[in-house]
């Protein structure tokens, strides 16, 4: 009965609502940070990149991991088609928000093409599949022509300044989250929730159960490779191993799940926790990430709505005592 | 392309089996875990990697050869996985499949770091007297190892095999990974079997490693290549068949091979990404049946 | 004549067993028709093949006209196929106002913004939900679960209906409450197809009724009529005059079988004169239900138990809350004069419980052979062998193919190998749970044969039975349960003459 759906969402007990109020926040938060660079130094403008980029990503991810219950471990191919479409198509002159565009647009014709193999797969298999996936498209990008190899590929254009970064990452997040909150109004976002619960019940209920899991997962894979494209100026040349690699997919897991899956403020929540304890153990990288391995496995073990949702629940059970 | 060389692709295609049955051991455990735990253990790769740095470490400290080590490197996979599973997957396996599938994601993270941090992201490689030794077979010349390597790993399946199908053990595993429910009523301790196995895959994937690393250079971070690679041959060969994951071992061997011979060493482990990916979408079952009997 | 719903011979097998077997049903329009027949005759999955979600190995659907035999799900739900599920699935995490929604937004007829939320609004009205429709669905108990169903299912705005057991688990006020909101749906929905094993329902709402058996029809006529059919009353109860004629007592054979089972069945290791088994006021509740209310009940050594009720009623619950395998809300059970509650089922097993499962639960991945050692494993080696050639000698099928699959049997020589695995761990108390479902008359005769051998060496068994007449002609003292209480409880012959034994099947 259960087609391999998150468990580690079933306490979850608030349900997802979106009103005007939520992009209020939006738009209240989006001007303070807006604002940001006038007053912090380069060095706090590149953590508060990361957060954004980190935090959209997760958000994006959520999309179909959190609410359609389609858990993939392949966001670096997405990830990484969005960092060599910006690089190939900037490199070919055309402008940076027609490259963000065909980012996009690439990455949602990839899940179309891969979806008949990937959707037969429930559950587990469907995580393996996507875990491959990405692993194939990393090792076609080294060996294949036309992506440069292992060396990669150098943007021509001037690369822009740290705050242009932080604004044009910050605008990317505000897109992706108004985009998921407007999913979240819309009537795909029962679709997708119901799939998510029981797949066959949605189907009897006239939910056509396929479309739904492609929308989520293109629209995911679309948003994940938007912020890739940005990446890619960030860095100003794109290799395999970075911009296909599995650190992708480790930062985007890590921060979903510490966070809250399938809530809308985790994702920056565990941004921010992510970041910042990055920023404190910089010296010592590996230990930076088997730390956060460490706690990704307490998180999943004793707080398995993440740390958001374990507050919200907390706050609810208060309220209802009071 | 090549012109097609007869003897070259004999070559090929031979070689190709022998590794490929040699890798067979690094995956012969995971689809009892699988079979047993519904357990998708994606640190897997890297319980194959610790096994080759445990043979790497014994021949640089002890001077024991990497061959001579397999009995002692089996035991350490069995130990270090023991307690994993016992204190760290058993207790979330009531919040569901998807609480232990990412909770040894997160583990393998935490490996593959602890790797880099204290053996180096160099890339290192396991020697042995016969490393560059050859066999000819007429025309045909075959690394004397992988011979080595494909006799030990068909031993230790056809062993594995006989454990399964012909003990105690092996009959409560068979009952646990079929009704787990049923199996716990009719009065199997399905804990300790889930224990078992996931140990016992441990200690296989350990050894397993130890012969890739005979073949080929390894680094920190191979684990999720050994992983896939490990997942490609359990699906093959169909999930729970012992002797079948041998055969699908020799059969990915050979269509890496011919892969990288026909586009370039680059494609060896593409070509095995893409036809998982392909075979799961079509049979996620396996294509060798898996038979009653196991 | 013009059907709104036609079925063709259809067939649908789950690997050697026919559950629809060449069946055909037509629905009129503005009909409503009663499906009834005994556990495991069919009727599921005649639901799940018109509704699209199983799909038959022969035969047709037709709605409208139309072959539909081809449609996804999705497309059928479109077209105006709605169906509730007997144990209801509602989207756990989603609001009930947004189960609705989801299915009010993905029917067949368009519903514009402005449109949509009076419509999900009245139906919520109309099904009383309309005080929980921000509650998580999840939260809900089991009456509004099964509301919630019934309005997913009018939110398609659906031409058919199709009702699946919505009548189980329910109270008669309850019961009476539903009967009213189906007859109140007469006029908007053009047909319906009710399965129901609560005669209530069926008796008030149904035009037709068709009665089926082992995937046949029975019979499909007026539902006055087939009600009165005794054909119908035999099939829930058995008929006890006509199994008497058919078993044979064959005396020696019986000593035979008495002595080998001298070596698999233990004595109780207690004093004596005190019950061997105490359930105390236990309580089971899972996801919001509560399949056990207070259940207390005893077995005293060598006593046979039989523990009778409807479909629903807690039976099986109780029989896996003794093997360790449910967690108990509340209330204790103690053995042999230890509390097993928060014991692991292989522990349970060890200390001298076995269980004959439901469904028989054979390995077919173990060979019989290994199937009968696993039920014995903590034996030791001489012990095991002494045993395995018992139960051979009780049932020498199993030994000619004992190298066999398990699953490889026929269904009653499988039932006799789940009765041999359970004798292999030498229990002081045997749970049999419907042990005589899915299987013909005869082999009925045969394991129930066997069971009588296995009451005379003394042992004590509960006997958990939707069949009534065998477990009591078993029984030395039985039980009713009904909406996880006992309801009723006496010697056999009392209970048989007890009127309140048929309702409470029949309701």
């Amino acid at each position: 009965m259960k087609n391999g759906i998150s468990i580690l969402l079933s306490r979850i007990a608030t349900p997802t609502r979106v009103g005007p109020r939520d992009f209020i926040i939006v738009a209240v938060l989006a001007a303070i940070a807006f604002a940001v660079p006038y007053f912090a130094g380069t060095y706090q403008q590149e953590v508060g990149f990361r957060i954004l980029q980190l935090g959209a990503l997760a958000a994006a991810w959520n999309i179909a991991a959190g609410y359609t219950g389609l858990v993939s471990l392949g966001s670096a191919a997405f990830f990484g088609i969005g960092v060599y479409t910006m690089a190939m198509a900037s490199n070919a002159g055309l402008p940076l928000v027609l490259c963000v565009v065909l980012a996009a647009v690439v990455a949602g014709l990839f899940a179309l093409i891969v979806s008949p193999a990937l959707f037969r797969l429930r559950g587990l298999y469907f995580t393996v599949g996507t875990l491959a996936l990405a692993e194939a498209m990393r090792i076609f990008v080294v060996n294949s022509p036309w992506f440069g190899g292992q060396a990669g590929i150098f943007l021509t254009a001037k690369a822009p300044k740290a705050y242009d970064l932080y604004w044009i990452a910050l605008l990317v997040a505000v897109i992706v989250v108004v985009g998921v909150l407007l999913l979240l109004r819309s009537r795909w976002s029962y679709r997708m929730q119901a799939v998510r619960d029981d797949e066959d019940v949605a189907s009897q209920l006239g939910v056509r159960t396929y479309r739904t899991k492609l929308w989520a997962f293109g629209l995911s894979g679309a948003f994940i490779a938007i912020i890739g494209s940005i990446q890619a100026l960030n860095q100003g040349i794109v290799q395999p191993n970075g911009g296909f690699g599995m650190s992708w997919t480790i930062d985007i897991v890590s921060v979903a799940i510490i966070g809250g899956m399938g809530t809308k403020v985790g994702p920056w929540v565990g941004a921010v926790f992510i970041v910042l304890l990055g920023e404190f153990l910089i010296q010592f990288p590996e230990i930076h990430l088997a730390v956060v391995g460490v706690v990704l496995v307490l998180v999943i073990r004793f707080m398995p709505n993440g740390i958001w949702g374990t507050l919200t629940l907390a706050l609810q059970k208060k309220r209802n005592f009071s | 392309m090549n012109s097609i060389d007869p003897v070259g692709l004999a070559n090929t295609v031979l070689g190709g089996a022998l590794l490929g049955g040699l890798i067979a051991l690094s995956a012969v455990g995971l689809s009892l875990v699988l079979g047993v735990m519904k357990l998708v253990n994606l640190m897997h790769g890297q319980i194959v990697v610790l096994g080759a740095y445990a043979a790497f470490y014994l021949a640089a400290f002890w001077g024991i050869s990497p061959l001579l080590a397999l009995p002692i490197v089996f035991v350490l996979g069995f130990a270090f996985t023991a307690p994993v599973e016992k204190f760290i997957l058993a207790p979330v396996a009531k919040h569901g499949e998807e609480a232990g599938l990412l909770t040894t994601f997160a583990l393998a993270i935490i490996l593959e770091n602890l790797f880099i941090r204290f053996f180096s992201g160099d890339s290192r490689s396991l020697d042995t007297a016969f490393s560059r030794e050859t066999i000819a077979i007429g025309p045909i010349n075959l690394p004397t190892i992988y011979l080595i390597g494909f006799a030990i790993s068909l031993t230790v399946c056809l062993a594995v095999w006989m454990l399964v199908t012909r003990t105690s053990f092996g009959r409560s595993l068979r009952a646990s990974s079929e009704d787990p429910i049923s199996a716990a009523i009719v009065g199997i301790h399905v804990s300790r079997v889930r224990w078992g196995t996931f140990a016992l895959n441990g200690g296989l994937a350990s050894m397993g490693g130890v012969l890739i690393a005979l073949c080929f250079s390894f680094t920190p971070s191979s684990g999720s290549e050994y992983l896939l690679t490990a997942f490609a041959i359990i699906v093959l060969g169909g999930l729970g068949n012992i002797m079948g994951t041998f055969v699908g071992g020799i059969a990915l061997g050979v269509i890496q091979s011919l892969g990288a011979y026909f586009f370039g060493d680059g494609y060896r482990t593409f070509v095995g990404l893409v036809m998982l990916i392909i075979l799961l979408a079509i049979a996620p079952n396996g294509i060798l049946k898996r038979r009653r009997s196991l | 004549m013009t059907a709104v719903l036609q079925l063709e011979s259809i067939t649908k097998s789950y690997g050697g067993v026919r559950a629809l077997d060449s069946l055909s049903l037509h629905v009129a329009p503005g009909e409503v028709l009663g499906v009834i027949g005994p556990n495991g005759a069919g009727k599921s999955t005649l639901i799940g093949v018109i509704g699209g979600a199983l799909t038959p190995n022969s035969g047709t659907v037709t709605f409208d006209g139309r072959d539909i035999s081809t449609l996804s799900s999705a497309d059928r739900a479109r077209l105006g196929i709605g169906r509730t599920y007997q144990i209801p699935r509602p989207f756990t995490r989603m609001t009930v106002a947004d189960n609705v929604r989801l299915a009010a937004t993905n029917s067949g007829h368009h519903l514009s913004h402005r449109e949509l939320e009076p419509f999900v609004a009245g139906i919520l009205e109309r099904l009383g939900l309309t005080p929980f429709a921000e509650e998580v669905a999840g939260k809900l108990p089991l009456l509004r679960r099964k509301r919630l169903e019934l309005a997913r299912a009018l939110a398609l705005k659906p031409r058919v209906l199709l009702l699946d057991e919505i009548g189980a688990g329910l109270v008669r006020s309850e019961t009476e409450e539903l009967i009213s909101i189906i007859q109140s749906l007469r006029t908007e929905v053009e047909s319906m197809v009710l399965i129901e094993h609560v005669m209530d329902v069926i008796s008030q709402c149904c035009d037709r009724t068709a009665v089926l058996d082992f995937g046949k029809m029975v019979t499909v006529d007026e539902t006055p009529k087939v009600l009165a059919d005794p054909v119908v009353a035999s099939l829930y109860l058995g008929s006890v005059a006509e199994s008497a004629d058919t078993i044979v007592v064959d005396e020696s054979k019986r000593a035979a079988i008495r002595a080998s089972l001298t070596s698999l069945v233990s004595a109780p290791n207690m004093a004596s004169g005190t019950p061997l088994l105490t359930v105390d006021d236990v309580w089971v509740r899972y996801g919001g239900l509560n399949a056990l209310k207070g259940v207390s009940l005893s077995v005293n050594p060598g006593e046979c138990i039989a523990l009778l009720g409807a479909n629903g009623a807690g039976k099986t619950t109780m029989a896996r809350s003794l093997a360790g395998a449910v967690p108990l809300t509340s209330g204790t059970i103690s053995f042999a004069g230890k509390s097993i509650a928060g014991l692991r089922p292989d522990e349970v097993t060890a200390l001298g419980i076995a269980q004959c499962m439901e469904g028989r639960k054979i390995f077919g991945t173990l060979s019989i052979e290994e199937n009968l050692i696993a039920g014995g494993l903590d034996a030791r080696k001489h012990v095991k062998a002494e045993r395995l050639e018992a139960v051979y000698s009780i049932f020498p099928i199993l030994k000619q193919r004992r190298k066999n699959s398990g699953t490889a049997l026929s269904g009653g020589q499988q039932q006799m190998l789940a009765i041999g695995r359970a004798l292999m761990s030498a229990p002081t108390l045997l749970v049999f749970d419907e042990i005589s479902l899915g299987l013909s008359p005869i082999a009925v005769d045969e394991v129930y044969e066997a069971l009588g051998a296995i009451r005379d060496s003394g042992v004590s068994m509960i006997v958990v039975e939707q069949s009534v007449d065998r477990a009591l002609g078993l029984a030395d003292r039985a039980m009713v349960l009904g909406q996880g209480e006992i309801t009723l409880e006496g010697k056999p012959a009392e209970l048989l003459a007890d009127a309140r034994l048929l309702a409470s099947y029949l309701g």
